[in-house]
């Protein structure tokens, strides 16, 4: 593949945002739920 | 708390995660590459969807802080819309210019070129990051809806500048593809049928993320709301106590 280290850069670094994005996401609901609980 | 039902959202979920490796197997695999920009242009295919949602993301928050701030539909729902909207749009948004700037170096030579499409949109970036910096500014939380509404619609303007800049302006960044004057758009089959599997993809990923965003945002809203009042009510014990030192100390006594 021509330019496979843009393409397949730029594949990987789209799925890396988006999974920590989303894991992130998670984590910061789970931490307002728990807050919501003990306040 | 939330805009979707569970069992809904986890379909969505999954119904993302499916076509995000679809994409990502036509994307690499399936579609030919291009007789002009090579292998290059598979990067279109997340460079374009990643547009389009941000367009879709910033439309939700502009339409949601309208229907706040008229009188008759005001509903705090349509301010963590808003809020969660936005900050999904600012997301695609820094995806499409990550995926530009990585398809210009091997294509246009450079990173980054000031040019009208690529600045207006760094532009709507940061338009939206002062957004999201304005709904961090502690505030009560109805003046806090009312000033981002505001200033969610004043930056909504420059989405059309984004999107009109390649017809106003002489730019590097090429013209149009699909949204022409005329909607011919003239895409290999399976080039077409990858970009419009893009589409789906992010459209679904955005959705099943606003579900989420949305929650979070209610969420924070509670905890504020209950953090307040317990402060409140700490305030108006504590006021309580501050009787005579002998009284206290009788009391412990007891």
């Amino acid at each position: 593949m021509k330019f496979a280290q843009y393409v397949i850069g730029g594949y990987s670094l789209a799925a890396a945002v988006f999974l920590l994005y989303w894991l992130r996401l998670g984590a910061r609901i789970r931490r307002a739920e728990r807050l919501d609980r003990e306040t | 708390m939330t805009l979707l039902n569970p069992r809904i959202s986890r379909v969505l979920g999954v119904a993302a995660l499916l076509s995000l490796i679809a994409l990502a197997v036509f994307g690499l695999f399936v579609a030919p590459p291009d007789a002009v920009q090579s292998d290059a242009q598979r990067l279109m295919y997340l460079h374009v969807p990643s547009a389009w949602i941000a367009y879709l993301a910033f439309g939700v928050t502009a339409l949601s802080s309208a229907l706040y701030l008229w009188r008759r539909t005001r509903s705090p729902v349509w301010d963590r819309l808003a809020g969660a909207s936005a900050e999904l749009g600012v997301l695609f948004t820094a995806m499409t210019l990550i995926m530009g700037s990585l398809w210009g170096r091997p294509v246009w030579g450079v990173w980054w070129a000031w040019d009208a499409r690529l600045v207006t949109t760094a532009v709507l970036f940061f338009l939206y990051v002062g957004y999201l910096a304005l709904r961090r500014v502690p505030a009560p939380l109805e003046t806090r809806a009312k000033r981002c509404a505001i200033a969610a619609l004043v930056a909504f303007v420059d989405v059309p500048i984004v999107h009109f800049s390649v017809d106003w302006w002489q730019t590097l960044h090429q013209q149009a593809t699909v949204f022409t004057p005329t909607l011919d758009a003239h895409i290999h089959g399976v080039m077409a049928l990858t970009l419009w599997l893009g589409v789906l993809a992010f459209t679904l990923l955005y959705v099943y993320l606003l579900d989420k965003r949305y929650r979070l945002e209610a969420l924070e809203e509670d905890l504020e709301a209950k953090e307040l009042a317990k402060a409140i009510e700490e305030r108006v014990q504590g006021a309580g106590i501050t009787a005579p030192p002998e009284h206290v100390e009788v009391g412990v006594g007891q």
